[in-house]
C-alpha cells in the first residue's frame, strides 16, 4: 500500500497521463476525462486534509522515503516527501484551490474544443505543484520547479492559435528560465560547498560553517533569483500579467493562488540560508517592497479586470517576499495562505464576470453589474475586503503581520508597505466601482446574467475563507507557526488610514464616471519596462550577434569547422582507403598492427 | 547440487534443445510455412527469459563443475542480453523473409530458409555459455560456436555476391585472429601451466622473470579480443562484412558478438591488470588501442553515405567508449568497469537493435541500404522516423536517452581514473558523432521522399519498435532498474 503523499504526489501524474491517452488515443468523451480529473484532485485533498487531522500538535516533522531516481555514491537524487506543519498546510491549499478551479472550470470550460487537454494540463500541473510543496531536497525542488514552469507554459498557451497567448506563454517561459537559471547555480554552490543537496544537509553545512561571506551572498541571491522568477519579483516581473491570456480558472491557480507563491514557499523553506545572510536578506526585503510598489502603481492604471488582479498579485507577493526578507517567513506565508484563498476568489469571481459578459476583459465596457449577478458580486466585494484589508477580514490580519515586521527593521519599508497598502485600497475600489456600479456601458453587460451555481459554489466557500481563514482556528492549523500578534495602536491606524484614504480617493474619483478621469501614461504603461527591456535585448543581442557573427564567420568556420572538416574529411578519405576491400589488404593490416603493438609492448617499455 | 530445476546451466541446455527441435520441425515440415519456426523460437527464448529471473546460484560452489562455469550478477545480466538480442534478431529475420526469399529460395518459395531462423538459436547457446565462461577451454569452445555459426549466417544469401564475399572475408580474417587467440593461450598455459582465470591469476602474481613471454601472450589475447569487439587495427573485417551480411546477421554481430567479446574481455583481462609489475605496460597496450578505436571509428564514419556501412563505424566507435572503460581503475566511482561496460552494453543493444529493426523494415520496401534512402521518411512513415530518430539520438548520446547514461557512466569512471587524453579523444568522437548520426535524422526530416507510398510494419515489429522506443527513454531517465541487476 503506497503510503499517503506517495498518493498525493502521483495520483494527479496518473490522471493527467490518462486522460491524455483516453481522449486522443481512445476518444473518450471529455466531460469524461474532466470528471475524472476532479475527482483526482479531490481525493487529494480529502488525503491532505487527513494529514492535517492525523498529525498531532507535537508529531515531529517527518521525511517520508519514496524512491531513489539515482545514486551516484556521494549524490544520491530522491524523491521524497517531507511532512511538517509547513508542508501540510501548503498541501491543503494547493488541493484546496485546485479542486475549487477542477470544479468551477467545468463550468467555465464547457464547451471548449480542448477540454480535455486542459485538464490534463492542470493535472500536470498539480502534480508539479505538490512535488514542490514535499520536495527535501533542492533537486527534486528543482525538478518540479521546471515541471510546474513546463505545466504553467502548456496552459497560459491554452489557446495556442491565439497569438497573443502563445507569444505570452513563450515569455513566461524564458523569463522564468532566466531565475532557474540563477536558481540552478546557487544549488550548485550550496551542493559544491556543503556537498549535499538535501535542505537538512546543507543547514548542516551552513552551521558548521562552510560556507561563509560573499560566497554565501551569491549563492543566497542565486537561489533567490528561482523565486524572482516564479513568483514574478522585479525584475523578472513582466511575464505575470501577461501570462492572463490563459484562461480564468488557471489565472486564479497558478497565477494567483499557488504557482506564483511557489517562490516564497521555497525561501520559507530555506529560511535557514536567509537567516545566516545577512546582506541577501536586505536585498530580498528591498526587492519585495520595491515590487510591491511598482505593481500598485501600475495597477491603478489597468483597463483590463484580470490584468489588475494580475498587478495586485504581482504587489501582494512583493509584500511577501519582503516579509521573507525581514526574517519573518511565518508572517509571509500567512499572507500566502490569506492571498490564495482572496486572490483566487477574485480571479474566478473575474472569470465568472468575463464568462457572464462574453468574454469582455475591460472595465470601461462593463458597469451595472452588481443587479444583475448579485452572487458574484457579493463573493467578489468580500474578497475585495480581505484584499484591502478592511478589519476582521483574513486580509487585515496577515497584513498586519508584514507591516509588523517591517515596522520593527525598516522604516523606510514600513511606509512603502504602508503606501501600497493605500494604493491598494484604490485600484480595487476603482475595479469594484467601475465594474459593478453605475450603468451598462455595454451591450455585453447590459445582457450579463448571473453564472450557473458549479462556478458560484466555488466563490462561496472562497468567500467564506477569505473571511475566517485570518481567526487562530484556521490559520494556526495552517501556518507554519502562530502568528497573530500584539495589537498595535499605530499599525492598526495606518492601516486604517490607508484604506480609508484609498478607498475614499477611488470613491471619489470614479463613482458615476464614465472614462478614465485620470491617465497618468507613465503607470498605465508599466513603467516602460516591456519597451525597455526589447530595447535593451535587441540592442544588446544585434551587437553580441554581430560579434559572435563575425567571430563565428572568421575564426570558427573558416578555421575550425572548415578546417577541421576538411581535415577529417582527409582524414576518413584516407582511411577510406585503407578499407580497399580488398582480403589481402586487410591481413597486412591486421598483421601489421599486431607487429606494431607487440613493438610497443615489448621493446618500447 | 542444489535444486536441479534451479541450476542456472539449464537455460542454455533448453536453448540447445530448443534449437535442435526447431530444426527437426523445419525437416518433417516442408510444407509448412517457415516463419513458423521463428514464431515458435521467439516463444521458447521468452520462456528462457522469464526463467532466467527465477534461476540461483547453487550455495554450494565446491563441485569441480563450477569452477569453469560462473554465475555472479555479470554472467546473468550478458545471458539476458543474449537472449534478448536473440529474440529482436529473429524479430528482423521475419520482417526480412522477402529479401531472403530473393537470394536464398531455390526451387519452392521458401526452400532452404527455415535454418536462418534456427541458427540463431544455437549463436543464442554459445553466447550464455560464454557469459559463465571462466576458462580457457570453455571461453574457446563457446567462442567458436558462436564463430562458426556466424559464418554461415553471414554468408547466407548465397545467390548474393556481397553476402557471399563478406562471408569468405568473415571466414579468413576470423580463423586468423582465433589462431593468435589460441596461440596466446598456449603461451598463458606454458608459462602457469593453467587454464583456469583465478588460478592463473595467482601463477601471474608469483611468476619472476619471464615478463615479455607475459606481455607476448596478452597482446596475442588481445588480438583475438579486438577481433570480436571491433576494436581498431582488428577492425578491418567490420565495414565490408557488416554491409555485405544480411542486415538481421549484421545487428546480431554488432549486438551479439561485440557483448561476447566484452563478458570475455572483462574476465579475461583482470588476472591480467591485477598483476602490479605489469600493470601499466598492459594498460599502455590497452589506451592505445582504445584511443586509436575511438578516433578511426568516429571520424571515418564522418563521410559515409550509406547507412549500414555507418553503422558499422559507428559500432567500432562504441567498442572504442567500451575499451575506455575497461582501461579504467575507478578510485571512487562506485560502479567497477566491468558493470559499466555491461550497463552501456545493455543500453547499445537497445538502440542499435532499434536502428537495425528500422532498416531491415525500409531496406525491405525501397531495396536500398543508402542514408538517401530514408529521405522525407516521416513523410512515408511517421512511426518509423520517430523509432530511427530515437535511436540515433541515443547512439549520439542525447539526455534523456539511454545512450546518454551509458557515456556518462564510462566518461565518470575516465575522469575518476585520470584518463585525461583518451577522455580529450571521446568527448572529440562523441562530438562528431553528433554529426553523422544526425544526418540520419536530416535526411529523415529535412528532406524530401524520392516516393510517398506509406510503408507498412507488421503488429509484431511495430511491438518490438514501440518497446525499444520506451525502453531507451525510460531506462534514460530511470537507469535504477538496469543497475539493480548489476549490483546486487
Amino acid at each position: 500500500m503506497p503510503s499517503t503523499p506517495a498518493i498525493i504526489l502521483f495520483l494527479p501524474l496518473a490522471v493527467a497521463a490518462f486522460v491524455l491517452l483516453a481522449s486522443k488515443g481512445f476518444k473518450l468523451n471529455a466531460t469524461v476525462c474532466a470528471l475524472v480529473s476532479t475527482a483526482s484532485v479531490a481525493i487529494t485533498l480529502v488525503l491532505s486534509l487527513a494529514l492535517i487531522f492525523g498529525a498531532k500538535s507535537d508529531s515531529p516533522d517527518e521525511v517520508v522515503k519514496l524512491f531513489t531516481w539515482a545514486d551516484f555514491g556521494s549524490l544520491q537524487l530522491e524523491i521524497n516527501a517531507t511532512l511538517d506543519r509547513l508542508s501540510r498546510g501548503m498541501l491543503f491549499v494547493v488541493t484546496f484551490i485546485g479542486t475549487l478551479v477542477h470544479v468551477f472550470s467545468l463550468g467555465y470550460m464547457k464547451d471548449d474544443a480542448g477540454k480535455a487537454r486542459y485538464y490534463a494540463g492542470l493535472s500536470l500541473f498539480m502534480f508539479s505543484m505538490t512535488g514542490i510543496v514535499l520536495a527535501d531536497n533542492f533537486a527534486m525542488m528543482f525538478i518540479f520547479w521546471e515541471l510546474v514552469g513546463v505545466s504553467s507554459y502548456i496552459l497560459i498557451g491554452h489557446w495556442y492559435t491565439k497569438d497573443s497567448a502563445a507569444d505570452a506563454a513563450k515569455k513566461a517561459f524564458l523569463t522564468n528560465r532566466i531565475g532557474d537559471f540563477g536558481f540552478m547555480i546557487g544549488i550548485l554552490i550550496l551542493f559544491g560547498a556543503t556537498g549535499s543537496i538535501t535542505f537538512a544537509g546543507v543547514e548542516q553545512g551552513l552551521t558548521a560553517g562552510v560556507l561563509t561571506g560573499g560566497l554565501l551572498t551569491a549563492a543566497t541571491l542565486c537561489i533567490f533569483c528561482g523565486a524572482v522568477g516564479k513568483s514574478a519579483q522585479f525584475p523578472l516581473h513582466v511575464w505575470l500579467p501577461d501570462a492572463m491570456e490563459g484562461p480564468t480558472p488557471v489565472s486564479a491557480l497558478i497565477h494567483a493562488a499557488t504557482m506564483v507563491a511557489a517562490g516564497v514557499y521555497m525561501l520559507v523553506r530555506v529560511s535557514f540560508l536567509i537567516g545566516v545572510s545577512e546582506n541577501a536578506a536586505t536585498i530580498i526585503a528591498y526587492v519585495g517592497g520595491f515590487t510591491a510598489l511598482i505593481a500598485a502603481l501600475m495597477a491603478t492604471q489597468q483597463d483590463d479586470i484580470k490584468r489588475i488582479l494580475a498587478y495586485s498579485t504581482l504587489s501582494q507577493l512583493g509584500y511577501m517576499v519582503m516579509a521573507v526578507g525581514l526574517a519573518a517567513g511565518e508572517a509571509a506565508m500567512f499572507h500566502l495562505f490569506t492571498h490564495a484563498f482572496f486572490k483566487a476568489l477574485l480571479f474566478l469571481g473575474s472569470g465568472a464576470v468575463i464568462y457572464a459578459c462574453h468574454h469582455e476583459q475591460d472595465i470601461w465596457k462593463m458597469g451595472g453589474l452588481k443587479d444583475k449577478m448579485k452572487g458574484t458580486f457579493a463573493t467578489f466585494a468580500i474578497g475585495t475586503a480581505a484584499l484591502i484589508a478592511v478589519p476582521f477580514t483574513s486580509g487585515f490580519f496577515s497584513k498586519e503581520a508584514i507591516l509588523e515586521a517591517a515596522l520593527h527593521h525598516d522604516m523606510l519599508l514600513f511606509l512603502c508597505a504602508a503606501g501600497v497598502a493605500l494604493l491598494t485600497a484604490f485600484y480595487m475600489t476603482r475595479l469594484v466601482v467601475v465594474a459593478f456600479f453605475g450603468k451598462a456601458r455595454t451591450g455585453h453587460s447590459d445582457h450579463a446574467t448571473e453564472v450557473p451555481m458549479i462556478m458560484l459554489a466555488p466563490l462561496m466557500l472562497l468567500a467564506f475563507l477569505s473571511i475566517f481563514s485570518g481567526y487562530s482556528i484556521i490559520a494556526d492549523t495552517l501556518s507554519p507557526a502562530a502568528v497573530h500578534s500584539e495589537f498595535n495602536l499605530a499599525i492598526f491606524l495606518t492601516s486604517l488610514g490607508a484604506l480609508i484614504a484609498g478607498a475614499g480617493g477611488a470613491w471619489i474619483l470614479y463613482a458615476g464616471k464614465d472614462k478614465d478621469p485620470l491617465n497618468i501614461g507613465i503607470f498605465r504603461n508599466k513603467f516602460y519596462f516591456d519597451e525597455l527591456y526589447s530595447v535593451i535585448i535587441k540592442f544588446a543581442q544585434d551587437k553580441f550577434a554581430m560579434v559572435v557573427s563575425a567571430v563565428d564567420d572568421l575564426f570558427i568556420d573558416s578555421l575550425c569547422v572548415n578546417g577541421i572538416s576538411r581535415a577529417v574529411n582527409g582524414f576518413g578519405l584516407l582511411l577510406r582507403r585503407l578499407q580497399s576491400g580488398n582480403l589481402q589488404g586487410y591481413a597486412f593490416v591486421f598483421g601489421l598492427g599486431i607487429l606494431v603493438i607487440l613493438y610497443i609492448a615489448l621493446i618500447n617499455t | 547440487m542444489g535444486n536441479f530445476l534451479e541450476a542456472p546451466y539449464l537455460l542454455e541446455a533448453v536453448v540447445v534443445v530448443l534449437g535442435l527441435a526447431l530444426l527437426m520441425l523445419e525437416a518433417f515440415l516442408p510444407k509448412a510455412d517457415k516463419r513458423l519456426v521463428a514464431y515458435i523460437a521467439l516463444f521458447g527464448l521468452a520462456g528462457v527469459l522469464v526463467a532466467s529471473f527465477n534461476m540461483k546460484a547453487p550455495e554450494n560452489l565446491e563441485h569441480s563443475f563450477w569452477s569453469f562455469y560462473a554465475t555472479d550478477n555479470l554472467a546473468f545480466f550478458y545471458k539476458n542480453i543474449a537472449v534478448l538480442a536473440t529474440m529482436l534478431v529473429i524479430v528482423m529475420a521475419i520482417e526480412y523473409t522477402p529479401v531472403l526469399e530473393k537470394y536464398v529460395s531455390q526451387g519452392s518459395k521458401q526452400g532452404g530458409l527455415g535454418e536462418f531462423f534456427c541458427l540463431p538459436v544455437f549463436v543464442c547457446a554459445g553466447l550464455m555459455w560464454m557469459a559463465s565462461a571462466k576458462e580457457f577451454i570453455t571461453i574457446f569452445v563457446s567462442l567458436e560456436t558462436v564463430t562458426i555459426s556466424f559464418y554461415v549466417l553471414v554468408a547466407y544469401m548465397r545467390r548474393n555476391v556481397g553476402s557471399l564475399e563478406a562471408g569468405v572475408k568473415y571466414l579468413i580474417l576470423g580463423a586468423l585472429s582465433t589462431g593468435f587467440f589460441v596461440y596466446g593461450v598456449t603461451w598463458v598455459f606454458g608459462l602457469t601451466g593453467e587454464t583456469h582465470l583465478e588460478k592463473i591469476g595467482i601463477a601471474l602474481q608469483g611468476l619472476e622473470g619471464s615478463d615479455s613471454a607475459v606481455l607476448f601472450a596478452f597482446t596475442l589475447i588481445l588480438v583475438g579480443l579486438g577481433f570480436k569487439v571491433a576494436a581498431v587495427p582488428f577492425h578491418v573485417w567490420v565495414p565490408d562484412v557488416y554491409q555485405g551480411a544480411p542486415t538481421p546477421v549484421t545487428a546480431f554481430l554488432s549486438v551479439g558478438s561485440k557483448a561476447a567479446g566484452f563478458i570475455v574481455a572483462t574476465r579475461i583481462l583482470q588476472p591480467f591488470l591485477e598483476m602490479e609489475r605489469l600493470h601499466s605496460s598492459f594498460t599502455t597496450i590497452l589506451v592505445i588501442v582504445t584511443g586509436a578505436t575511438i578516433l578511426f571509428g568516429n571520424f571515418a564514419a564522418i563521410p559515409q553515405t550509406n547507412f549500414k556501412r555507418l553503422l558499422a563505424y559507428s559500432s567500432i566507435s562504441h567498442a572504442g567508449f567500451l575499451l575506455l572503460a575497461l582501461t579504467c581503475t575507478p578510485d571512487q566511482f562506485q560502479l567497477t568497469p566491468g558493470q559499466v561496460v555491461a550497463f552501456y552494453l545493455a543500453t547499445y543493444l537497445l538502440m542499435t537493435m532499434l536502428c537495425f529493426l528500422v532498416l531491415t523494415i525500409v531496406r525491405r520496401s525501397t531495396e536500398s541500404d543508402e542514408i538517401a534512402a530514408f529521405s522525407g521518411l516521416h513523410r512515408r512513415s511517421p512511426f518509423l522516423a520517430f523509432a530511427l530518430l530515437i535511436g540515433v539520438i541515443s547512439l549520439a548520446g542525447v539526455p534523456l536517452t539511454a545512450g546518454f547514461l551509458g557515456k556518462f557512466f564510462v566518461f565518470t569512471l575516465a575522469i575518476d581514473s585520470g584518463r585525461w587524453i583518451l577522455l580529450a579523444f571521446a568527448v572529440v568522437g562523441a562530438a562528431s558523432g553528433f554529426y553523422y548520426y544526425l544526418k540520419v535524422a536530416r535526411a529523415m526530416y529535412w528532406e524530401e521522399p524520392t516516393e510517398l507510398a506509406a510503408i507498412e510494419i507488421s503488429p509484431l515489429a511495430r511491438l518490438a519498435l514501440l518497446l525499444l522506443i520506451i525502453a531507451t527513454i525510460v531506462f534514460g531517465v530511470y537507469p535504477a532498474p538496469i543497475l539493480g541487476l548489476l549490483t546486487n
